[in-house]
């Protein structure tokens, strides 16, 4: 949905060299109109999709939208910037966290209940919205700091630093304490009682109200990919691909590598703990420490590496045969991880580039591909 | 920095400037009395025990078009190295308008105004040609990432003029009508050209060439010594060039330094350097070496 509503931009990025747009009087409305489809197009799905699928199909689509955030988010660091980064599920685990215990204890002491208040674009929605903003940010935060050390570690160096963001925030986690669970109980406790905050321990955060439906989660999609699709097609995303094209080149072309580089953390890590935010309030899901380990953090790696470095389509597609295969493969599920393994080693044999590779899906199609555009000046 | 190299045919060129090449342009004197754009002074750099560069000095007046020459190994591309910023010097101080430009990272010094090609081409190999070039755009890009993210039409705008711009410099070498391949498409020399169009794009004033006719054939060099003028004319910068073909260098420089073992050994106009007894025995060997 996302790729039909961005094919007009396309027109002007990469055909020929006279613009069509060069004459033409841009307004404030174009550049927003693709997250208006965007949006629409999710409310479309929201109210349509249960009743042609089913709930158990709708459900996949929404794990599907969520591991598409957190592909396309990952493929700005490890595809655009060409860092290695595999501690991706740490800063959706750390965004989830923060945006549960945001609406959890909110509700209880607003409402004295944790569970779902109100309906569609109730109060209670916006108010699960605005805390998968506030997860991305903390996330955002969590970001920069593993963004600095990227300055000075590059390849295997970075990637297990990364790694163990994702298993210390795990460890860190498990030490939290118990869920204060009614709101009398919430009332009494004393200020010691949230620090560390009391978000389950090792059980995992339970009673977080659901309120992750289809309409969130593909607006949220929409966001990260007009962003991640803006981004690869602005000033500061080719600054951030020439960072993985030649690094000394690109700072002799006086880009700022060490801001690009935890920049792009920085929007990653964002985009991960939004995403984190609706996987916390998706119906049965409990939160739980583990979900931080580098287990998660690979499968997202595996969907940029698939779907191809810079590919942001690519790894959209990437993301959705790998969050339906594991559904349609239910029956073996103890040999998902040694399906992944041979579909890696049979991606790098036959495609090494990734699905796309650094192409979108429009651009294989014959006569809008950069090869096959030729128009004179 | 310092490297060895393989092949080296082209020291006998220097007693004889090239024949091949119109005798059009002439060092100018008007150039010397300029106000000193690039102002180097005592610059140096050890990697260690090996002094690469030991005080290094050059004063490069607004519109010049100087060359480096020296044997293999003997610091040339460290200086260039020392004045991008990929290395700090030692000692010394460097100036660009009397901006100092010690301790600067590479990308400040590029912002500053100088800009670069590499010996051995490092284009963006994944981006287009257009993408390599528009890419300097992001040093002069007013906008920062909320204007990207929510596409401004200011925005808009800047990125059209950015792509605009790009397209008029890649005219310069003809490469307008294959700015959507991706760089590593080109042909050789072609990368070449694309090399000196991306470092032209940062806008800079003073442009250092390394190399820029390595791996070109006759009738290219004399094409790039006429676009070299071209463009040291039409973007008022002052270029620096390390070259080995000397009939090149002989043509199109004012003045020469010539580096050897990491010091400068002679400086002067070309017919200066073709007869300095110092720089026929660098490149040579002097009598009792020779035995």
């Amino acid at each position: 949905m996302t790729v039909t509503h961005s094919a007009p931009e396309i027109a002007t990025s990469q055909s020929g060299p006279p613009s069509p747009r060069a004459g033409r009087r841009t307004s404030v409305w174009s550049g927003l109109w693709p997250l208006a489809v965007g949006i629409a197009l999710a409310a479309v799905l929201h109210f349509v999709l249960p009743r042609l699928i089913g709930q158990y199909y709708s459900r996949i689509v929404m794990d599907i939208g969520i591991a598409m955030i957190m592909a396309v988010s990952l493929n700005i660091v490890n595809g655009m910037t060409g860092q290695f980064s595999i501690g991706h599920a740490g800063f959706m685990t750390l965004g989830g966290y923060a945006a549960a215990l945001l609406t959890y204890y909110g509700s209880l002491s607003i409402w004295g209940t944790s569970l779902r208040h109100g309906g569609f674009l109730g109060v209670g929605e916006w108010m699960f919205a605005v805390s998968c903003l506030v997860g991305g940010l903390v996330a955002a935060g969590a970001g920069y700091v593993v963004g600095l050390p990227s300055l000075r570690l590059r390849g295997d160096y970075l990637a297990i630093v990364t790694l163990g963001f994702g298993e210390i925030l795990r460890v860190v986690l498990q030490q939290t304490g118990k869920v204060i669970d009614d709101a009398e109980a919430l009332k009494a406790a004393k200020w010691s009682q949230f620090f560390p905050p009391p978000v389950g321990g090792a059980v995992g955060f339970d009673g977080v109200p659901k309120y992750t439906d289809l309409f969130w989660v593909y607006t949220f999609v929409t966001i990260t990919v007009v962003v991640a699709y803006r981004l690869k097609h602005s000033s500061l995303g080719r600054a951030m691909i020439s960072i993985r094209e030649d690094e000394i080149a690109s700072q002799a072309m006086g880009v700022n590598i060490a801001r690009n580089k935890v920049l792009a953390f920085v929007l990653a890590a964002f985009f991960a703990g939004a995403a984190g935010g609706l996987f916390a309030h998706e119906a049965g899901v409990i939160l739980s420490p583990k979900d931080a380990g580098f287990q998660r953090s690979f499968d997202y790696v595996i969907m940029t590496v698939l779907g191809g470095r810079g590919s942001i389509t690519g790894v959209m597609l990437a993301a959705v045969i790998l969050t339906a295969l594991p559904e349609m493969l239910r029956d073996f599920e103890q040999y998902r991880l040694i399906m992944y393994a041979l579909l890696l080693i049979i991606m790098m044999l036959v495609r090494p580039q990734g699905l796309f590779g650094i192409h979108e899906v429009w651009q294989l199609w014959p006569g809008r591909g950069p090869r096959t555009a030729k128009k004179k000046t | 920095m310092a490297r060895p190299r393989s092949s080296n045919c082209e020291e006998e060129d220097l007693m004889s400037a090239n024949p091949s090449f119109p005798n059009t342009g002439t060092p100018s004197a008007q150039v010397e009395s300029g106000k000193p754009l690039l102002l180097v002074d005592q610059i140096g750099i050890a990697f260690g025990g090996l002094k690469a560069v030991q005080g290094f000095s050059l004063n490069l007046p607004a519109g010049a078009l100087y060359g480096l020459i020296g044997p293999n190994g003997a610091g040339k591309t460290t200086v260039f190295n020392l004045l991008t910023g990929v290395y700090q010097p030692d000692s010394g101080e460097m100036r660009l308008e009397s901006r100092s430009l010690m301790g600067l990272k590479p990308h400040r010094i590029a912002a500053a105004g100088i800009a670069r090609t590499f010996q051995n081409i490092r284009l963006f190999p994944g981006l287009s040609v257009l993408d390599n070039v528009r890419l300097a755009g992001q040093l002069r890009s007013s906008h920062g990432l909320f204007a990207t993210l929510l596409r401004t039409p200011a925005h808009q705008a800047e990125e059209e003029s950015i792509r605009n711009q790009a397209l008029e410099l890649l005219a310069l070498f003809d490469l307008q009508d294959r700015a959507n391949e991706p760089a590593d498409s080109l042909a050789y020399g072609h990368q070449r050209h694309l090399e000196i169009v991306r470092a032209l794009a940062t806008g800079p004033k003073v442009l250092l060439l390394d190399e820029p006719a390595a791996g070109m054939n006759s009738q290219e060099k004399v094409e790039l010594a006429q676009s070299i003028r071209k463009i040291r004319d039409r973007f008022h910068v002052s270029i620096l060039l390390i070259e080995h073909d000397m009939g090149l260098v002989m043509e199109i420089c004012e003045r020469i330094v010539v580096l050897d073992h990491g010091v400068i050994i002679s400086e002067g106009t070309p017919a200066m350097i073709q007869n300095d007894p110092k720089v026929i025995a660098a490149y040579l060997g002097t009598a009792s070496e020779a035995v």
